[in-house]
Order: structure tokens, then sequence, then C-alpha cells
């Protein structure tokens, strides 16, 4: 455990690996929820909230259930299952215990209930062997990574409505377009290393 | 004993998490219900339930729980019927509040009188113009008639005008939502009561010689309606005649003497007939 693996694994969650732009996972919200600027803040940041709980939930049932049990090819379906129920609960938990919290994050906190991204980095701090610290920093860097790309697109989308746009690119394909070509710019970043 | 391992013990391991999850899942959510009060739910059934967002609420569920809590007035909505609104006032026990219906009206006849001071091929709604300079028209109020309005309405009750290149309202369809109050770059729109007799026709608050070198009918604020209303309705604010409603008594001086013709008759009942076979001119 040291200060350069953290900053590693930051630069990595954030910039290098971006879950959307270098993985291509979780781009159903990239393109649906990236109209607005308000609303990609609001998913984003409820994504980033959930990949930090579903990655240590995750983690715990990993190491203390599956491992012991000899049974880690049950990965994927229960971590499904937790994943799936986890957001129910946090949605019940949320509403009651901070009602605040809850209207900020709206209606995003039930869209996440499918959402690959979640599965994706849970699995992958598994896949790399992280302990408990470095699960934590990990699952929140690719959340904000996540709310960085999903931000991004908000803004270029924004103004993309006061663009004339030849009528064939209308709509998704202009956004793939440039879910492409945001994709290239952060493969500039893959050269960073510490 | 290889098969309950293989089978049997994995099918447990899934089913028991799950068993888990759905054994929390329900006790929470019986623990942590939020109440919520049953007089909410009447208040939504008595909305109008458009959904509009004219009262700046995400909903009429996210109204309704803010009338509940005292943070809305009634007022805000407007699509919603006079007797709902009774009904409402009564769930909530609060007095009859007797809120005046309204509808939108352009405070602006400018149009093809209005100077042009650009001739403007952009992206072609109303915000788009307004970023450029201010729009195309002199006027920095004047209605661009781009119909920025007309595409926010949702009951279709307001167009642009193509002889005048004026947005009217209609107000047949009209029911106040406040859409295309909020839209109007120029802030143009506003809402008056239905039983108004008078309107007026501008909105600009620049002294007479500006307002006169730029659009031949907008308010040069001369004070002529204000010195001949019989009962102080109008008075002068920032060089633009501004009509008070509960003092107006309709007698129509001010449309008469105001020499810009920008001061303009409003008969609600005439047009709901003139439009109740729903074909407009």
């Amino acid at each position: 455990m040291t200060a350069a693996g953290i900053i590693t694994i930051v630069v990595a969650g954030i910039l290098t690996n971006n879950i959307i732009l270098s993985q291509s996972v979780g781009i159903c919200p990239f393109l649906g929820v990236s109209k607005k600027l308000d609303s990609s803040i609001g998913m984003g940041l409820a994504v980033t909230f959930v990949i930090t709980v579903a990655s240590i939930v995750c983690f715990f049932l990993y190491h203390y259930v599956l491992v012991p049990l000899n049974m880690t090819y049950l990965q994927t379906i229960t971590f499904i299952l937790i994943i799936a129920s986890l957001v129910q609960l946090l949605d019940i938990v949320l509403k009651k215990t901070s009602p605040a919290l809850y209207t900020s994050l709206g209606v995003y906190l039930a869209l996440i209930t499918t959402n690959c991204a979640v599965l994706f980095t849970a699995n992958a701090g598994i896949t790399a062997e992280y302990n408990l610290l470095y699960t934590f920093i990990n699952a929140l860097c690719v959340g904000l990574g996540f709310t960085l790309a999903l931000v991004l697109m908000a803004g270029i989308r924004e103004r993309l409505e006061r663009v004339h746009i030849p009528k064939f690119f209308q709509g998704f394909p202009i956004a793939l377009i440039i879910a492409g070509l945001m994709s290239l710019a952060f493969m500039g970043f893959g050269g960073l290393s510490f | 004993m290889q098969f309950f391992l293989t089978f049997i013990v994995p099918i447990l391991v899934v089913g028991g998490i799950a068993a888990v999850l759905a054994f929390s899942l329900s006790f929470l959510g019986e623990k942590m219900a939020v109440d919520r009060d049953a007089r909410i739910d009447e208040i939504v059934r008595n909305l109008a339930g458009a959904n509009c967002g004219g009262c700046g609420y995400a909903g009429c569920d996210a109204f309704a729980e803010a009338l509940f809590k005292g943070e809305a007035t009634l007022s805000k909505c407007n699509p919603t019927s006079a007797t709902n609104k009774q009904n409402i006032a009564k769930i909530l026990g609060m007095s009859e509040e007797r809120s005046k219906e309204t509808v939108a009206v352009v405070h602006c006849i400018g149009g093809n009188h209005c100077r042009s001071k650009s001739d403007y091929q952009g992206y072609g709604d109303c915000q788009s113009a307004e970023l450029l300079a201010g729009g195309n028209k002199a006027c920095p109020v004047g209605c661009m008639g781009l119909g920025s309005c007309v595409a926010s309405c949702k009951y279709d009750a307001i167009s642009v005008n193509k002889d005048t290149a004026v947005a009217e309202v209609d107000y047949t369809h009209c029911t106040s939502c406040g859409a295309c109050v909020a839209t109007c770059p120029k802030k143009i729109i506003g809402r008056i009561p239905k039983e108004a007799t008078v309107y007026i026709g501008c909105s600009n608050t620049g002294f007479g010689k500006e307002v006169s070198s730029v659009c031949q009918v907008g308010c040069i604020g001369c004070g002529k309606c204000e010195k001949n209303c019989p009962t102080g309705a109008i008075v002068l604010s920032n060089h633009l005649a501004a009509i008070n409603y509960d003092k107006c008594i309709s007698c129509g001086k001010c449309i008469e003497v105001c020499p810009r013709h920008c001061i303009l008759p409003f008969d609600y009942a005439q047009h709901k007939r003139d439009n109740t076979n729903g074909i407009k001119a």
C-alpha cells in the first residue's frame, strides 16, 4: 500500500482507463442522460455513489462468502443479485434517512439498477486483487471518471443544440461521432504513468 | 456427495443470498416506508395532471407535495379548474382564496413597425438570436418573431402572426401555464387577468426618444394615459405605462388618448365567443 499505488489507481480510474471512453462500459447513460448538464451531474453522482457502495459490498461477499466456499465461479451472478437489490435498498433507505440526497439523485438512482458500469467495476476490483482501501478508491475514481465523461458530453451536446447539423447526422449519429472523438482524445492520457 | 457439492451447494448459496436480500428488502420496505399523507394523493387527483411544469416543480406530484407543506400557493397552477382548486383548498383547510384566472399576453406589438438592426440568418430560434448581440431587432425588448414561445407551448396557444411578425396568444387555448413566459429571452410575455379590458403592447423602458427611434408603436412614456385615467390605475414606471388591474374600471380612456396606440383593448369573453367553433382566422 503505497502513495504511488493510490495515485496510479486515481489517474487510471479517472483518465487513462476512463470507464466510458476507454473501456466502453456504461454507454447507455452516456448517450441517454447527457442532454442536459444538470441531469448529467445528477446521474454521475448517483453512479459514483452506487459504484462505491456496490464495490465494497461485493468485495466482502467475494472474500468472505465465495472464496471460503470455493465458489468464485458464482461471482457474476451473485454480484448482479447484490447490485440490483442494493440499489433498491439504497433507494428505500435514502428516501427515509436523507430526503435531501434522495431528491438530488432523483430518478437516476433507480435507473442504475441495470447499469453495467457498476458490475464491471466490482468485477475489475476482484480481478485486480485489490484490498479494501484500494477497492474503495478505485470505485470512487471510476465513478468520478464516469461523471467527468458524462458532464463533458452533456456540455458538448448542449452546444450542439444550437448548431446546424446535416439531417442524417442529427440525434444519435452525431452523438456517437462525438463519443468516438472524445474517446480518441482520452487515449492521449494513455502515456501517463507513475 | 459429488453431486451434492456441484449442484446443490451453489443453488443453496445463490438462493440463500437472494433470500437474505429479499427479506431485508421487504423488511426495510416496511420499516422505512415514508408515510405520505392520504391528503396529498387527494390533491394530486384534483390537479389538472398536465405535468406541464409551469409551477416550477417537477410535475403535479411534486407540486401537490409542495402545496401540502405550504411551500407553494395554488395560484402557481393555472391549468387546474376553479372548482378543483376549491376542492384542494378544502383539503388543505385553507380559506378559499379565489385566485384570479389569468391568460398570457405578449407585451409587444412592434414586429414590422420595429426597425431591424441586422439580418439574422442563424439557427432560427429566439434564444440563439438573443445570443448574437441581443437579437436582430433594434428594440432591446422587441418580439423577434422567431417562435421559441410557439415551440414551448404545450397547448398550441401561441403563434407568430405572419402579417405583423409578432407572437400572439390564442386566448381560447391558453391555460396560463407560464411556459412561454419563462422561455421568451426578451421577457416580454406576461400574464393578465381574464377579466382585463386593456393591456400594454410594449415593454421598452427606454426614454421616449430611444423608443421612437427604433419603433413606431412603442410606449414613449408621455404619461397621457396616467393623466387621463380617472382611477389612477395606470402609472408610469421607468418610462413605461403599467396597469393596476385592481383599480381599472374598464373605461377605455387610456386606449383613446394613447398617441402611439400601444394600449390595446382586450376582451377575453369575445375571443372565447369568436373561437368556440375551434377555427382560428
